[in-house]
Protein backbone atom coordinates (compact mmCIF):
# COMPACT_ATOMS: atom_id res chain seq x y z
CA UNK A 1 0.00 0.00 0.00
CA UNK A 2 1.21 3.28 -0.70
CA UNK A 3 1.31 6.08 1.54
CA UNK A 4 2.50 9.62 1.45
CA UNK A 5 3.50 11.20 4.39
CA UNK A 6 4.67 14.54 4.93
CA UNK A 7 8.12 15.48 6.30
CA UNK A 8 9.70 18.32 7.95
CA UNK A 9 12.80 18.47 10.18
CA UNK A 10 13.30 22.58 10.97
CA UNK A 11 17.23 21.71 11.17
CA UNK A 12 17.07 20.82 7.81
CA UNK A 13 14.50 21.92 5.66
CA UNK A 14 13.19 24.45 4.20
CA UNK A 15 9.71 23.77 3.96
CA UNK A 16 7.45 20.61 4.11
CA UNK A 17 8.09 17.42 1.65
CA UNK A 18 6.10 14.45 0.47
CA UNK A 19 8.24 11.06 1.09
CA UNK A 20 6.73 8.08 -0.28
CA UNK A 21 6.58 4.76 1.81
CA UNK A 22 5.64 1.09 0.22
CA UNK A 23 4.23 -1.25 2.75
CA UNK A 24 3.06 -4.53 2.94
CA UNK A 25 -0.50 -4.29 4.73
CA UNK A 26 -0.30 -7.51 7.27
CA UNK A 27 -3.52 -9.44 9.04
CA UNK A 28 -2.18 -7.09 12.08
CA UNK A 29 -2.22 -4.12 10.14
CA UNK A 30 -5.99 -2.75 11.15
CA UNK A 31 -5.55 0.99 11.69
CA UNK A 32 -3.72 3.22 10.25
CA UNK A 33 -1.51 3.81 13.18
CA UNK A 34 -0.68 0.37 13.33
CA UNK A 35 0.73 1.16 9.61
CA UNK A 36 2.59 4.25 11.20
CA UNK A 37 4.44 2.79 13.37
CA UNK A 38 5.45 -0.09 11.41
CA UNK A 39 7.27 2.68 9.24
CA UNK A 40 8.42 4.45 11.94
CA UNK A 41 9.80 0.79 12.76
CA UNK A 42 11.56 0.86 9.58
CA UNK A 43 12.56 4.38 9.65
CA UNK A 44 12.69 5.80 12.90
CA UNK A 45 13.23 9.51 11.63
CA UNK A 46 9.37 9.60 11.31
CA UNK A 47 7.91 11.75 14.03
CA UNK A 48 4.05 11.76 15.55
CA UNK A 49 2.42 11.81 18.51
CA UNK A 50 0.38 9.21 19.69
CA UNK A 51 -0.75 7.51 23.37
CA UNK A 52 -3.43 5.52 23.87
CA UNK A 53 -4.24 3.99 20.53
CA UNK A 54 -8.01 3.39 21.27
CA UNK A 55 -9.55 7.07 20.25
CA UNK A 56 -9.77 8.48 23.94
CA UNK A 57 -6.36 10.88 24.36
CA UNK A 58 -6.52 12.55 20.96
CA UNK A 59 -3.06 12.14 20.56
CA UNK A 60 -2.25 10.87 17.14
CA UNK A 61 -4.80 13.62 15.34
CA UNK A 62 -3.50 14.43 11.25
CA UNK A 63 -4.80 14.94 8.21
CA UNK A 64 -6.08 12.00 6.34
CA UNK A 65 -6.36 12.07 2.72
CA UNK A 66 -7.51 15.37 3.20
CA UNK A 67 -9.69 14.88 5.91
CA UNK A 68 -8.35 15.25 9.35
CA UNK A 69 -9.02 11.96 12.09
CA UNK A 70 -7.37 10.06 14.73
CA UNK A 71 -4.46 7.61 12.91
CA UNK A 72 -5.38 5.23 15.70
CA UNK A 73 -9.20 4.32 14.74
CA UNK A 74 -9.09 5.04 11.25
CA UNK A 75 -9.49 1.66 9.58
CA UNK A 76 -6.89 0.64 7.06
CA UNK A 77 -9.03 -1.08 4.57
CA UNK A 78 -11.18 2.55 4.27
CA UNK A 79 -8.27 4.32 2.98
CA UNK A 80 -7.81 4.67 -0.65
CA UNK A 81 -4.31 5.35 -2.28
CA UNK A 82 -2.00 6.66 -2.19
CA UNK A 83 -2.75 7.59 1.34
CA UNK A 84 -1.33 11.04 2.10
CA UNK A 85 -0.61 11.86 5.57
CA UNK A 86 -0.21 15.45 6.42
CA UNK A 87 0.20 17.54 9.93
CA UNK A 88 -3.21 19.14 11.15
CA UNK A 89 -3.80 21.87 8.75
CA UNK A 90 -3.45 25.47 10.03
CA UNK A 91 -0.89 24.95 13.11
CA UNK A 92 2.62 25.33 13.23
CA UNK A 93 4.32 22.27 12.38
CA UNK A 94 7.50 21.39 14.77
CA UNK A 95 8.58 18.35 13.13
CA UNK A 96 6.71 15.51 10.83
CA UNK A 97 2.87 14.94 11.57
CA UNK A 98 3.86 16.96 15.15
CA UNK A 99 2.20 20.48 15.22
CA UNK A 100 2.10 22.74 18.11
CA UNK A 101 -0.67 23.44 20.00
CA UNK A 102 -0.09 25.91 22.35
CA UNK A 103 -3.01 28.88 20.10
CA UNK A 104 -5.48 26.00 20.48
CA UNK A 105 -5.01 25.25 24.65
CA UNK A 106 -4.95 29.35 24.71
CA UNK A 107 -8.33 29.30 23.34
CA UNK A 108 -9.40 26.04 25.82
CA UNK A 109 -7.89 27.73 28.78
CA UNK A 110 -10.16 31.35 27.63
CA UNK A 111 -13.39 29.81 28.18
CA UNK A 112 -12.43 28.60 31.59
CA UNK A 113 -12.92 24.83 31.15
CA UNK A 114 -13.71 24.57 34.94
CA UNK A 115 -16.39 24.45 37.03
CA UNK A 116 -17.69 27.42 38.75
CA UNK A 117 -19.80 28.04 42.05
CA UNK A 118 -19.75 30.54 44.25
CA UNK A 119 -21.86 29.06 46.53
CA UNK A 120 -20.65 26.94 49.56
CA UNK A 121 -20.20 23.47 49.12
CA UNK A 122 -23.27 20.92 49.96
CA UNK A 123 -21.89 18.46 52.73
CA UNK A 124 -21.87 16.00 49.99
CA UNK A 125 -21.99 17.13 45.94
CA UNK A 126 -23.64 19.27 43.78
CA UNK A 127 -26.64 17.10 42.40
CA UNK A 128 -28.53 17.30 39.21
CA UNK A 129 -31.38 15.99 37.66
CA UNK A 130 -31.09 13.54 35.10
CA UNK A 131 -32.66 16.14 32.80
CA UNK A 132 -30.11 18.59 33.96
CA UNK A 133 -27.08 16.20 33.57
CA UNK A 134 -28.72 14.95 29.46
CA UNK A 135 -27.49 18.65 28.69
CA UNK A 136 -23.69 17.91 28.96
CA UNK A 137 -24.16 14.56 26.45
CA UNK A 138 -22.98 15.35 23.42
CA UNK A 139 -20.62 18.10 24.95
CA UNK A 140 -18.35 16.53 27.80
CA UNK A 141 -17.13 13.37 25.11
CA UNK A 142 -14.72 16.04 23.27
CA UNK A 143 -11.53 14.69 23.78
CA UNK A 144 -8.98 17.79 22.26
CA UNK A 145 -7.71 16.40 19.72
CA UNK A 146 -7.80 19.41 17.64
CA UNK A 147 -9.64 17.90 14.59
CA UNK A 148 -12.27 20.19 14.21
CA UNK A 149 -10.41 23.61 15.22
CA UNK A 150 -7.65 23.01 12.71
CA UNK A 151 -10.30 22.15 9.78
CA UNK A 152 -12.32 25.32 10.51
CA UNK A 153 -11.08 28.34 7.54
CA UNK A 154 -12.44 30.60 10.54
CA UNK A 155 -9.66 29.66 12.81
CA UNK A 156 -7.11 29.36 10.57
CA UNK A 157 -7.52 33.27 9.92
CA UNK A 158 -8.07 33.89 13.41
CA UNK A 159 -6.69 31.21 15.51
CA UNK A 160 -5.67 34.06 18.15
CA UNK A 161 -9.00 36.15 18.15
CA UNK A 162 -11.35 32.94 17.53
CA UNK A 163 -11.82 30.45 20.10
CA UNK A 164 -12.75 27.81 17.58
CA UNK A 165 -15.29 25.04 17.89
CA UNK A 166 -13.03 22.60 20.26
CA UNK A 167 -12.91 25.75 22.80
CA UNK A 168 -16.75 26.39 21.85
CA UNK A 169 -17.96 23.30 22.54
CA UNK A 170 -16.19 23.05 26.11
CA UNK A 171 -17.39 26.54 26.97
CA UNK A 172 -21.16 24.97 26.06
CA UNK A 173 -20.36 22.45 28.44
CA UNK A 174 -19.84 24.52 31.26
CA UNK A 175 -22.77 26.93 29.71
CA UNK A 176 -25.41 24.42 30.32
CA UNK A 177 -23.91 22.99 33.41
CA UNK A 178 -26.85 23.18 36.09
CA UNK A 179 -24.08 23.69 38.41
CA UNK A 180 -22.32 26.69 37.30
CA UNK A 181 -23.15 30.13 38.35
CA UNK A 182 -21.17 32.07 36.28
CA UNK A 183 -23.25 31.62 32.81
CA UNK A 184 -23.41 35.37 32.03
CA UNK A 185 -19.85 35.81 32.62
CA UNK A 186 -18.94 33.07 30.35
CA UNK A 187 -21.47 34.57 27.92
CA UNK A 188 -20.67 37.94 28.08
CA UNK A 189 -16.99 36.31 27.79
CA UNK A 190 -17.43 34.85 24.47
CA UNK A 191 -19.58 37.97 22.78
CA UNK A 192 -17.81 40.58 20.16
CA UNK A 193 -17.09 39.81 16.42
CA UNK A 194 -14.31 37.72 17.03
CA UNK A 195 -14.73 35.18 19.93
CA UNK A 196 -17.78 33.27 18.90
CA UNK A 197 -19.05 34.84 16.09
CA UNK A 198 -16.26 34.40 13.64
CA UNK A 199 -17.94 31.31 13.43
CA UNK A 200 -19.75 31.23 9.61
CA UNK A 201 -21.48 27.34 10.22
CA UNK A 202 -19.58 25.81 7.60
CA UNK A 203 -19.93 22.63 9.90
CA UNK A 204 -16.62 21.16 8.27
CA UNK A 205 -16.10 20.69 12.60
CA UNK A 206 -19.12 18.24 12.98
CA UNK A 207 -18.34 16.66 9.64
CA UNK A 208 -14.81 15.92 11.08
CA UNK A 209 -15.46 15.11 14.82
CA UNK A 210 -13.75 11.47 15.69
CA UNK A 211 -15.98 10.86 18.58
CA UNK A 212 -18.97 12.11 16.64
CA UNK A 213 -19.60 15.47 18.04
CA UNK A 214 -21.80 18.47 16.57
CA UNK A 215 -19.64 21.54 17.48
CA UNK A 216 -21.69 23.69 15.58
CA UNK A 217 -24.73 22.87 16.95
CA UNK A 218 -23.13 23.54 20.67
CA UNK A 219 -22.29 27.04 19.11
CA UNK A 220 -26.22 27.18 17.61
CA UNK A 221 -27.06 26.50 21.32
CA UNK A 222 -24.89 29.41 22.80
CA UNK A 223 -26.04 31.81 20.43
CA UNK A 224 -29.88 30.91 21.34
CA UNK A 225 -28.67 31.16 24.95
CA UNK A 226 -27.23 34.50 24.46
CA UNK A 227 -30.55 35.32 23.08
CA UNK A 228 -32.47 34.33 26.11
CA UNK A 229 -33.86 31.60 24.19
CA UNK A 230 -33.50 27.76 26.33
CA UNK A 231 -33.30 25.95 22.78
CA UNK A 232 -33.46 22.55 22.35
CA UNK A 233 -33.64 20.82 26.01
CA UNK A 234 -31.57 17.78 26.26
CA UNK A 235 -28.40 16.31 24.69
CA UNK A 236 -26.86 17.83 21.83
CA UNK A 237 -27.45 15.78 18.79
CA UNK A 238 -23.97 13.09 17.61
CA UNK A 239 -23.22 11.52 14.62
CA UNK A 240 -21.91 7.73 14.22
CA UNK A 241 -18.68 7.72 12.95
CA UNK B 1 -8.03 44.67 19.29
CA UNK B 2 -9.96 47.31 17.80
CA UNK B 3 -11.41 48.03 21.47
CA UNK B 4 -9.47 51.09 23.86
CA UNK B 5 -10.91 51.12 27.26
CA UNK B 6 -10.22 54.55 28.73
CA UNK B 7 -9.10 53.50 32.00
CA UNK B 8 -9.31 57.20 33.58
CA UNK B 9 -13.41 57.28 32.87
CA UNK B 10 -13.91 53.49 31.69
CA UNK B 11 -15.49 54.56 28.96
CA UNK B 12 -15.08 52.75 25.39
CA UNK B 13 -13.08 55.09 23.01
CA UNK B 14 -13.89 53.11 19.70
CA UNK B 15 -16.79 51.33 18.39
CA UNK B 16 -15.85 47.61 19.37
CA UNK B 17 -16.97 45.52 16.19
CA UNK B 18 -20.31 43.60 17.92
CA UNK B 19 -21.12 39.73 17.70
CA UNK B 20 -24.37 39.16 18.85
CA UNK B 21 -26.11 42.48 17.23
CA UNK B 22 -24.52 41.86 13.82
CA UNK B 23 -25.43 38.38 14.09
CA UNK B 24 -29.14 39.19 14.24
CA UNK B 25 -29.47 41.80 12.02
CA UNK B 26 -27.94 39.47 9.36
CA UNK B 27 -30.76 37.19 10.09
CA UNK B 28 -33.61 39.49 10.68
CA UNK B 29 -32.73 41.23 7.56
CA UNK B 30 -32.71 38.55 5.24
CA UNK B 31 -36.21 37.30 6.83
CA UNK B 32 -37.44 40.38 5.96
CA UNK B 33 -35.62 40.32 2.29
CA UNK B 34 -37.23 37.01 1.14
CA UNK B 35 -40.33 37.94 2.81
CA UNK B 36 -40.51 41.13 0.72
CA UNK B 37 -38.83 39.56 -2.82
CA UNK B 38 -41.68 36.81 -2.59
CA UNK B 39 -44.50 39.31 -2.08
CA UNK B 40 -43.21 41.63 -4.70
CA UNK B 41 -42.98 38.58 -7.27
CA UNK B 42 -46.23 37.01 -6.33
CA UNK B 43 -47.74 40.99 -6.71
CA UNK B 44 -45.76 41.04 -10.00
CA UNK B 45 -47.67 37.46 -11.22
CA UNK B 46 -50.88 38.05 -9.97
CA UNK B 47 -51.21 42.11 -10.73
CA UNK B 48 -49.11 42.85 -13.30
CA UNK B 49 -48.17 46.38 -14.56
CA UNK B 50 -47.86 46.86 -17.55
CA UNK B 51 -46.13 50.49 -18.16
CA UNK B 52 -44.09 52.82 -16.66
CA UNK B 53 -46.59 54.88 -15.09
CA UNK B 54 -48.33 52.15 -13.69
CA UNK B 55 -45.31 50.98 -11.76
CA UNK B 56 -44.53 54.84 -10.38
CA UNK B 57 -47.65 55.33 -8.91
CA UNK B 58 -47.33 51.51 -7.24
CA UNK B 59 -44.37 52.63 -5.77
CA UNK B 60 -45.68 56.10 -4.97
CA UNK B 61 -48.05 54.07 -2.59
CA UNK B 62 -46.81 54.83 0.97
CA UNK B 63 -47.22 51.62 2.36
CA UNK B 64 -45.13 50.66 -0.69
CA UNK B 65 -42.92 53.37 -0.27
CA UNK B 66 -42.07 52.06 3.53
CA UNK B 67 -42.09 48.17 2.16
CA UNK B 68 -39.26 48.90 -0.20
CA UNK B 69 -37.14 51.47 2.19
CA UNK B 70 -37.60 49.27 4.66
CA UNK B 71 -36.30 46.23 2.01
CA UNK B 72 -33.28 49.00 1.04
CA UNK B 73 -32.52 48.94 5.06
CA UNK B 74 -32.37 45.54 5.14
CA UNK B 75 -30.43 44.96 2.32
CA UNK B 76 -27.74 47.54 3.27
CA UNK B 77 -27.68 46.56 6.94
CA UNK B 78 -26.94 42.80 5.20
CA UNK B 79 -24.79 44.10 3.01
CA UNK B 80 -22.48 45.61 5.58
CA UNK B 81 -22.28 42.74 8.24
CA UNK B 82 -21.35 40.65 5.41
CA UNK B 83 -18.56 42.54 4.12
CA UNK B 84 -17.60 43.27 7.32
CA UNK B 85 -17.18 39.40 8.02
CA UNK B 86 -14.75 39.52 5.44
CA UNK B 87 -12.51 42.56 6.05
CA UNK B 88 -12.44 41.13 9.77
CA UNK B 89 -11.29 38.15 8.46
CA UNK B 90 -8.83 39.16 5.32
CA UNK B 91 -8.03 42.94 5.93
CA UNK B 92 -4.40 42.70 7.17
CA UNK B 93 -2.80 44.74 8.85
CA UNK B 94 -5.45 45.95 11.55
CA UNK B 95 -4.95 49.69 9.83
CA UNK B 96 -5.90 48.35 6.09
CA UNK B 97 -8.73 46.72 7.77
CA UNK B 98 -10.02 50.03 9.59
CA UNK B 99 -9.74 52.17 6.19
CA UNK B 100 -11.18 49.62 4.50
CA UNK B 101 -14.52 49.39 7.03
CA UNK B 102 -15.01 53.00 6.79
CA UNK B 103 -14.53 53.06 2.63
CA UNK B 104 -17.79 50.37 2.61
CA UNK B 105 -19.38 52.54 5.48
CA UNK B 106 -19.32 55.65 3.74
CA UNK B 107 -20.08 53.85 0.56
CA UNK B 108 -23.15 52.19 1.87
CA UNK B 109 -24.61 55.46 3.52
CA UNK B 110 -24.13 57.08 0.07
CA UNK B 111 -25.85 54.10 -1.64
CA UNK B 112 -28.72 54.87 1.40
CA UNK B 113 -29.07 57.85 0.93
CA UNK B 114 -29.41 57.63 -2.82
CA UNK B 115 -32.12 55.33 -2.37
CA UNK B 116 -33.74 57.33 0.20
CA UNK B 117 -34.05 60.48 -2.14
CA UNK B 118 -35.42 58.41 -4.89
CA UNK B 119 -38.36 57.29 -2.11
CA UNK B 120 -38.87 61.12 -1.46
CA UNK B 121 -39.01 62.11 -4.95
CA UNK B 122 -41.61 59.72 -5.41
CA UNK B 123 -43.47 61.45 -2.63
CA UNK B 124 -43.60 65.05 -4.12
Amino acid sequence: MKFSISRYNPDQDDKPYLQDYDIDILPSDRMLLDVLLRIKAQDNSLSLRKSCREGVCGSDAMNINGKNGLACITRVKDLKEPVVLRPLPGFPIIRDLIVDMTQFFKQYDSVKPWLINDEPPPEKERLQSPAERDKLNGAYECILCACCSSQCPSYWWNPEKFVGPAGLIQAYRFIFDSRDTATEVRLENLDGAYRLFRCRTIMNCSEVCPKGLEPSHAIEMIRLNMLKDPGDSGALPTHSV
Amino acid sequence: MMAHGNERTGRTMRTRPTGLPAWLVQRASAVYMLVFLIGVLGLAVLYPLHSYAEWKSWVARPTVTVAIALFFAALLSHMWVGLRDVLLDYARPASLRQALLWVVALGLCAAGLAMAWLLVLQQV
